[in-house]
C-alpha cells in the first residue's frame, strides 16, 4: 500500500463498515487517517475527482474564470436573498465556493493557519448577550483544543514562528516561516511606525522539503490553484494517502450522497448516492460522518428528512443550516516607488494580531488579524483591481497596468462574523440539479457590528498603509456579504440540544451513531484562517469517535 | 509590418522580458516612442472571425491595451486570435452574437460618420471617440473584457504571444522563484528580517 487510489482496498456493497465519512476535504480527510489507523474500516464518500499534484497547473483561465477545480458544472444552482421576506435571485454558483474532489478545498486554498485563541471559545460569558445575534460559548476550551493544533501543525505540515500574542502551545513548529516578502517588509515598517507587532504568516505550506513532500517552491499560484509539487499540505497529499495506506480506508469517488438513511431506533445506517453513472447505491456502516463542508452538511442533514425526522437529521433543535458564518473583510491598497512582485512567493508572509481580541471600548462586538497580500494573477488584476480613478482602457490604462501589477499590495482585515439564526442554508426543491438534489439557497445579511468592524479596520489597514509610504493608497468598497469560501457554523457544537445540533464530541444530539464535524461545527467564525480549528477539531473528535467505538458505546 | 519586422519585434519582447527579470530597466528602454498606435497583425489564421471581423476586433484591441512607453500592447499580443478561440469555446459562447454585431456596428459608424472603408481605416482619433460613444454597451464590456483575458491567458489559449502580455506587467513568468521576491526584502537590513522575539 503506496497510498495511490490505484491500490486503495475497496469494500463491497455488502459490507457493513465501522464508519462511512462523507467528505474527503479538510476534516473527512484527517477523520478517515485517524480512524483507519485507529484499526477501523473506513469508506469515503467524495463527490469530485481524485487529481495527482501533476495535474495542477498555471492556467489562469480555467482555474479562475472557469473554475475548473471547483466541478461546479454539474451542480449549478444556487440562490441568495438577503433576507426571507427577499424573492431569492439565481446567482452563478459561486457565492458558496469549494472545491469538489479529494482534498476538498483543502487541495485550493491560500492556506494560512491561524490557531484560534483561549478568548475565542467563551465570547458569549465575556462579551454578553448581542441583539439579532446567536453569540454562544463553545462546549471545549482553546486548552483542551491545543494538543490538536499541535498535532495539526506536526502531521499536516505547518511553517511558522510564535507572535507576541500567540495562545500557549505545546510544542514549537515544525517548520520554520517561509520567506518574507516586501510586503511583510513594508507591514513592519509599518508596524514600527505605530507602535504594532508584526509575526511571520504561518502557512500549511512545507517551508522546507519534508514527511516526503517537497519545499515551497514559491511559485506564487496557492490561492485557487493546488499545488503541483505537493509542497501545499492538502489532505490530498498528507492524511489521505496515510489513510489509503493503511489498508483499511477506500475514497470512493464521483460518488454523491443525497441520503443518511436511518432505521425505526432512528440510528444511521449508512449512506445512499449515485456513482459515477448516476446509479442509486448504499453504503452501510456502524457510524456515519458528514465532513461535507459548511453548506454540504446541512445540506445532507435537511435532504435527509423522513417521517421520524421531519425537520431534517439531527434537527430537532431547528439550528440546522442556521447560524452561517463567512469572515467579513475590508482590503485598503497600496501602490509603492519600487516592485514588490507579491506574485511571486505564498500568498502573505507577516501578520498583525494587535486587533484580534473583542474590545468593549469600540463599542461594538468583533476583532481580526491584518496581512499584507496581492493574490491577483494577470487577468483578475487587469479586469478589476486598478485604482478607480484609472480609465478602463486605453494608453492610460495600459501605463497603469505597468506601473501597478508588480508594484501594489493590499492590507487586508480578515475579520469575525456574528452567527445570526436567518443567516442560513435552506433547500431549493424548484431547482433540482441533474441528479434530483435540490439547490442551495442562502439568505445572508451581515449583522451591523460585522459592518461596523470592516469600517474599523478599514481605518487600522489605511493608517498601516500610509506609515508604510504608499504612494497611491484606494480602498475596496465595504460591500454586503453574498458569500464566502469560509462555510461555518450551520451545524454548531453545544451542550443544549435545544439550541445546538451536535454535542461537544460532534455527536448528533437526536441521534447517537451520527456525527458531524466540518466547518459546521464552529460556535463562533474566529477571525478568518478556520481550516485550522476545523482539522484541530477533527484529530479531536478522531480520537473521542474511536474511544466510543472500542467501548461500544455509539 | 513585414514578417521580417514582425520576427524581429517577436525577439525584442522576449529580450525584454530577459530584461524586465534581469533589473526592472525595461522602462526605461523607448524602442516604440508613441502609444496608441495601430499594431495589428497581418496573417489570417482565424477559425470563427471572418477577414473583416478580424481587422476590426485588432483595432479594437489595440485601442483598448496600447502598445505604451517600450511595452507591448493587445495586438502585439495577438488578443484577436483569443478572441477567435474564444467563439469556440463553451465558457464564452453567449458573447459570440454580441460581439459580431458589435463589430459590424464599428464598421458602420465608421463609414457613416467618417466616411472610413471600416473602423480599422479610422486613425488613432476617430476610433478612440467611436469607441467612446460605445462605452456602456454589452458589447463594449464584453469584447473588452475578452481582449485583456486574449492578451493575459496562457499562450497555449492564442493570445500573450511570445508572453507579450506578461511582459507588459513587468511580470516575469517562470514556474518557480525564490527569495528575495522583490525590492523591499532584497534591501532590507537583515535585523529587521529576524524573527520577533
Amino acid at each position: 500500500m503506496t497510498g495511490t487510489p490505484r491500490d486503495q482496498r475497496t469494500y463491497s456493497e455488502r459490507d457493513v463498515v465501522d464508519f462511512v465519512i462523507v467528505g474527503s476535504g479538510a476534516a473527512g480527510g484527517v477523520l478517515a487517517k485517524e480512524l483507519a489507523t485507529a484499526g477501523f474500516d473506513v469508506v469515503v464518500m467524495e463527490q469530485g475527482p481524485w487529481l495527482q499534484s501533476s495535474q495542477f497547473m498555471h492556467d489562469e483561465l480555467a482555474i479562475e474564470q472557469r473554475h475548473d477545480l471547483l466541478n461546479i458544472a454539474e451542480e449549478p444552482y444556487q440562490t441568495f436573498r438577503t433576507t426571507e421576506a427577499e424573492t431569492p435571485r439565481r446567482n452563478t454558483g459561486l457565492n458558496l465556493r469549494y472545491l469538489r474532489g479529494v482534498g476538498g478545498s483543502t487541495v485550493h486554498f491560500a492556506a494560512n493557519y491561524w490557531r484560534f485563541r483561549p478568548s475565542d471559545f467563551g465570547e458569549r460569558s465575556r462579551v454578553g448577550a448581542v441583539p439579532g445575534a446567536s453569540l454562544e460559548d463553545w462546549p471545549i476550551s482553546y486548552e483542551e483544543l491545543e494538543p490538536y493544533y499541535t498535532k495539526v501543525e506536526w502531521e499536516i505540515g505547518v511553517s511558522g514562528a510564535p507572535g507576541p500574542f500567540d495562545p500557549p502551545r505545546s510544542r514549537p513548529y515544525p517548520m520554520p516561516p517561509l520567506p518574507i516578502k516586501s510586503s511583510g517588509v513594508l507591514l513592519e515598517r509599518a508596524a514600527s511606525k505605530l507602535g504594532l507587532h508584526t509575526q511571520p504568516a504561518p502557512f500549511a505550506i512545507n517551508s522546507h522539503p519534508r514527511d516526503g513532500r517537497s519545499g515551497c517552491m514559491a511559485c506564487g499560484h496557492c490561492a485557487n490553484y493546488g499545488c503541483e509539487f505537493g509542497a501545499k499540505s492538502s489532505t490530498l497529499v498528507t492524511v489521505i494517502p496515510k489513510a489509503i495506506a493503511t489498508g483499511r480506508c477506500e475514497v470512493r469517488t464521483e460518488c454523491t450522497v443525497f441520503r443518511v438513511d436511518t432505521n425505526e431506533k432512528g440510528r444511521a445506517t449508512g449512506v445512499v448516492y449515485w456513482d459515477g453513472a448516476g446509479r442509486e447505491r448504499r453504503q452501510r456502516a456502524r457510524a456515519t460522518i458528514l465532513a461535507a463542508n459548511g453548506v454540504e452538511s446541512a445540506r445532507l442533514l435537511l435532504m435527509s428528512a423522513s417521517s421520524q425526522f421531519p425537520h431534517g437529521l439531527a434537527n430537532s433543535s431547528g439550528m440546522v443550516g442556521r447560524n452561517l458564518m463567512f469572515n467579513c473583510y475590508e482590503s485598503t491598497f497600496g501602490r509603492f516607488e519600487h516592485p514588490l512582485n507579491e506574485y511571486k512567493g505564498a500568498v502573505a508572509g507577516r501578520i498583525i494580531h494587535d486587533f484580534y481580541e473583542h474590545d468593549p471600548a469600540r463599542g461594538f462586538y468583533g476583532g481580526g488579524g491584518v496581512d499584507a497580500r496581492f493574490p491577483y494573477n494577470p487577468i483578475g488584476f487587469a479586469l478589476g483591481i486598478l485604482p478607480p480613478d484609472v480609465p478602463s482602457w486605453g494608453p492610460e490604462y495600459a501605463r497603469a497596468l505597468r506601473e501597478y501589477y508588480a508594484h501594489t499590495v493590499r492590507f487586508t482585515g480578515h475579520i469575525t462574523s456574528l452567527p445570526q439564526p436567518t443567516n442560513s442554508i435552506t433547500l431549493d426543491w424548484e431547482h433540482t440539479d441533474r441528479r434530483g438534489r435540490p439547490g442551495l439557497s442562502l439568505t445572508y445579511a451581515d449583522h451591523p457590528d460585522d459592518r461596523k468592524m470592516q469600517y474599523w479596520f478599514q481605518a487600522k489597514t489605511q493608517a498601516l498603509m500610509e506609515a508604510a509610504g504608499a504612494s497611491k493608497i484606494w480602498n475596496q468598497p465595504i460591500a454586503p456579504s453574498d458569500g464566502s469560501v469560509h462555510l461555518l457554523g450551520t451545524a454548531r457544537m453545544g451542550n443544549d440540544p435545544r439550541k445546538s445540533v451536535v454535542d461537544r464530541f460532534h455527536r448528533a444530539h437526536d441521534v447517537p451513531n451520527l456525527f458531524v464535524c466540518d466547518g459546521s461545527s464552529l460556535v463562533t467564525s474566529g477571525r478568518g484562517q478556520p481550516t485550522m480549528t476545523i482539522q484541530a477539531l477533527a484529530f479531536r473528535a478522531a480520537e473521542h469517535i474511536s474511544r466510543f467505538a472500542r467501548s461500544h458505546s455509539i | 509590418m513585414s514578417d521580417r519586422e514582425l520576427l524581429s519585434r517577436r525577439g525584442f519582447l522576449i529580450d525584454a522580458a530577459r530584461i524586465a527579470a534581469a533589473g526592472f530597466l525595461i522602462a526605461d528602454l523607448q524602442l516604440l516612442s508613441s502609444c496608441g498606435r495601430d499594431e495589428s497583425r497581418t496573417d489570417s489564421s482565424f477559425a470563427h472571425l471572418t477577414d473583416a471581423e478580424a481587422r476590426t476586433l485588432r483595432a479594437f484591441a489595440a485601442q483598448i491595451i496600447p502598445a505604451c512607453d517600450g511595452a507591448p500592447g493587445a495586438g502585439e499580443s495577438g488578443a484577436a486570435h483569443f478572441v477567435d478561440r474564444a467563439f469556440g469555446m463553451p465558457l464564452y459562447a453567449q458573447s459570440t452574437t454580441v460581439i459580431r454585431s458589435g463589430l459590424a456596428d464599428l464598421d458602420a459608424r465608421a463609414r457613416s460618420a467618417l466616411d472610413r472603408r471600416d473602423f480599422a481605416s479610422a486613425t488613432g482619433a476617430e476610433q478612440i471617440a467611436i469607441m467612446r460613444a460605445i462605452e456602456s454597451t454589452p458589447f463594449f464590456a464584453n469584447t473588452r473584457t475578452l481582449v485583456i483575458i486574449g492578451t493575459f491567458a496562457d499562450p497555449s489559449y492564442g493570445g500573450n504571444r511570445a508572453g507579450a502580455g506578461w511582459a507588459l506587467l513587468d511580470l516575469e513568468h517562470r514556474p518557480t522563484f525564490s527569495a528575495p521576491y522583490g525590492w523591499y526584502d532584497a534591501h532590507a537590513a537583515p535585523d529587521s528580517r529576524a524573527e520577533p522575539t
